[in-house]
């Protein structure tokens, strides 16, 4: 979080009343904007930015999966997307803390990855069994009813567990370098109450 | 065929994902791995049973054709690099996984297994890598493992070492795509065997400055003197068994990579004397390191960057005998390396550590580990009858029946290599293994006796044997080593069969 935050913090904190609740005169949000009330260790709750996020992040999750699906012969595919899906748990992540993160996920970053590998691997190793070379792609063609002709290929699997590896992989990062250490910042709070005057 | 080519790093990587999963659950984690890794050594020696012949085995990705797709390819010196790695990475893991059950390494077992198969995923990619494109990804899943992997158990001198290994190796990574980014433009391929056929009609001046950028990516990967100042101060501080296989196969994969790109890219004779004289640097500074050093693992890792002028030396002959002896001496080497820093590992976990100041008398604390040291040491030196002695012999055979003066050079510099290699041998025989054991010594080894991790460090000890074991294996099969050995030199030297192979439709 930025100087400005960390001088609206002393700010806060100074009244005596700190953890993030609102200064003298403000009316405090009584929205629940994101799926967990607990406010993040650096710096207090922002509501701008949680509006921001609840509004943003299904609309980055859907491009993402666009991009997954395009990705075929056009720009895009399960790197990009995986990125930009990895970037709304990103914003989640500075909006809510970590246990919004966890609250979002399904699964565990490493669990993600796991799986990922496993699909991609799966994919690709299954032309193998017909005797064919790795990664040989199966495609058909069929009609929908809102979409028209839609192209169907086995290598859309493929990039299913590359979507996954990136988020994995990203989101692991997130939780080994900002998640630890707003644990361990966390821990430092508990241990030495009412630092007065901010950081 | 297919299948046979594939699985030595898919597997690997389903196993990766795999051991990731099975995190909560050691003992299911490192059967699996093992497992794995037990896979992929059959698999190599099948593999190698039907390259050995000569015949070139390969495996379109996606049923592209061979300059457009990908394009795997094993021949007989791909197979066989391929099947002594993996019985190397199986050793070195069983080996680890004894540390485990003893309690005896605090690296963390549940990141270990997945990052550790990774690597083994990379190692094998670019040994059958048949596109330049693709030998880079192989060498990036390799090193982004092992990066991960120097910094296990973290202390203040790991993080650092850690540090600069992460900066030259993506230095080199940046050259390298460069190297192969020119060759495209040259060229408009990466497939290996069509730059093969492109780059001769090249200008000279061009494909000079391509051979040598290259040899200086992959010069910098295998710690060729001058650009070796690296590997000394980062793979002895990693964890014994990072650093046994960082030692044993990283340098090699950049090794096999010079050989391929020497032979099969570039012209023949360009560069021969340039190879030569960075062969002399090498063995010679390396081992005058090797000299002043007073820890065992420094030493060791000293020699590695010598011995490495010996394959450099091989290949600066390009004659027939001279890459087959390259490739005994590879064999060779990755697994008395190997044993040398599993030793090592030992040492450090009998009597906690391995600073030749303080170390003494480790004949009486462990005539085992004496032994263990011994034999993958007598034949890094090449003193008959051990494996180094016949790499060596068809080295310097070679040399002599090439001829001229530079070469007669490169042969007085190896067997002056070879004396002083004997001759640091020897200081940390006489300054560690004799005499009577400190008293600090005496007593970490009792506690370590009554302690409750005796079952493990059994086993540990037991694993370095076998690692001794194939080492003298390896001696043992001369014979049809040498066979393997001069198959792989003539595919290498004459690289149609290869290139036809590959261009033309694959068996599959």
């Amino acid at each position: 979080m930025t100087t400005a935050d960390g001088a609206w913090r002393a700010g806060a904190d100074g009244d005596g009343q700190g953890d993030g609740a609102a200064p003298e005169g403000w009316e405090a949000p009584r929205e629940r904007w994101l799926s967990t009330v607990v406010r993040p260790a650096f710096g207090p709750r922002s509501v701008l930015l949680e509006i921001v996020a609840r509004l943003l992040i299904p609309a980055i999750l859907t491009f993402s999966v666009f991009l997954l699906l395009s990705g075929h012969d056009r720009p895009g595919g399960g790197f990009v997307g995986g990125l930009v899906a990895s970037m709304a748990y990103v914003l989640r992540y500075v909006a809510g803390g970590r246990h919004e993160l966890a609250a979002g996920l399904p699964m565990r970053p490493n669990g993600l990855l796991a799986l990922g590998l496993l699909v991609a691997c799966g994919t690709a190793g299954a032309p193998l069994l017909f005797g064919r070379p790795i990664l040989e792609t199966f495609s058909f063609s069929t009609v929908l009813p809102v979409f028209g002709t839609v192209k169907f290929a086995s290598f859309l699997l493929f990039d299913i567990g590359v979507f996954l590896i990136v988020v994995g992989l990203v989101l692991s990062v997130v939780a080994a370098l900002g998640a630890r250490m707003e644990a361990e910042e966390e821990e430092a709070r508990v241990r030495r109450p009412r630092r007065e005057g901010g950081r | 065929m297919n299948l046979l080519l594939v699985i030595p790093f898919l597997v690997p990587l389903v196993g990766a994902a795999v051991t990731l999963l099975l995190r909560r659950t050691p003992r299911a984690q490192q059967a699996a791995s093992v497992l794995v890794l037990a896979a992929v050594v059959v698999d190599a020696a099948l593999l190698l049973a039907k390259t050995a012949g000569g015949t070139v085995a390969t495996s379109q990705a996606g049923a592209w054709e061979a300059p457009l797709g990908i394009t795997i390819v094993a021949d007989a010196l791909s197979a066989l690099l391929v099947l002594v790695s993996s019985v190397v990475l199986l050793v070195v893991l069983l080996y680890a996984i004894g540390q485990d059950i003893g309690g005896l390494s605090r690296a963390m077992p549940q990141v270990f297994h997945p990052i550790y198969l990774v690597l083994t995923a990379g190692v094998c990619l670019s040994f059958l890598a048949g596109d330049l494109f693709n030998l880079f990804v192989g060498f990036e899943v390799m090193l982004t493992a092992s990066y991960a992997l120097i910094t296990q158990a973290p202390t203040r001198a790991r993080v650092r070492a850690s540090m600069i290994y992460t900066v030259v190796s993506l230095t080199s990574s940046i050259l390298f795509l460069t190297g192969v980014a020119l060759v495209y433009g040259l060229t408009g391929t990466v497939n290996m065997a069509d730059i093969a056929e492109k780059l001769g009609a090249a200008p000279e001046e061009l494909r000079m400055v391509l051979a040598l950028l290259f040899l200086v990516v992959f010069g910098i990967k295998s710690a060729l003197v001058p650009m070796h100042f690296w590997l000394p101060d980062s793979y002895p501080v990693a964890i014994t068994r990072i650093s046994a296989i960082f030692a044993a196969l990283l340098t090699k994969v950049a090794v096999y990579a010079i050989i391929r790109s020497q032979t099969l890219l570039f012209g023949r004779d360009d560069i021969s004397a340039v190879l030569l004289w960075m062969a002399i640097a090498t063995m010679i500074v390396g081992i005058l390191g090797a000299l002043v050093q007073d820890d065992i693992n420094r030493v060791v890792a000293f020699t590695l960057v010598s011995h490495i002028g010996y394959m450099i030396f091989g290949l600066g002959l390009n004659t027939v005998a001279g890459i087959a002896g390259v490739v005994i001496y590879l064999v060779h080497h990755i697994v008395v390396q190997a044993s040398l820093f599993l030793v090592n590992g030992l040492i450090r976990q009998y009597v906690g550590h391995t600073s030749l100041r303080a170390v003494r008398g480790l004949t009486t604390v462990s005539p085992a580990l004496a032994l263990f040291f011994l034999l993958p040491a007598m034949s890094l030196a090449g003193l008959p009858p051990m494996s180094g002695f016949v790499a060596k012999v068809a080295l310097f055979k070679a040399g002599i029946e090439a001829g001229g003066w530079l070469v007669y050079l490169g042969v007085v510099a190896g067997v002056l290599t070879s004396l002083l290699t004997l001759m640091a041998i020897f200081r940390i025989w006489v300054r560690g293994f004799w005499g009577t054991p400190m008293p600090d010594m005496v007593e970490a080894r009792a506690q370590l006796r009554s302690g409750s991790s005796r079952a493990g460090l059994r086993f540990t000890t037991a694993m370095t044997g076998v690692m001794v074991g194939v080492g003298i294996t390896v001696a043992v099969m001369a014979g049809p080593l040498t066979d393997i050995a001069f198959t792989a030199a003539r595919e290498l030297l004459d690289p149609s069969a290869y290139i036809d192979a590959v261009l033309q439709k694959g068996p599959s």
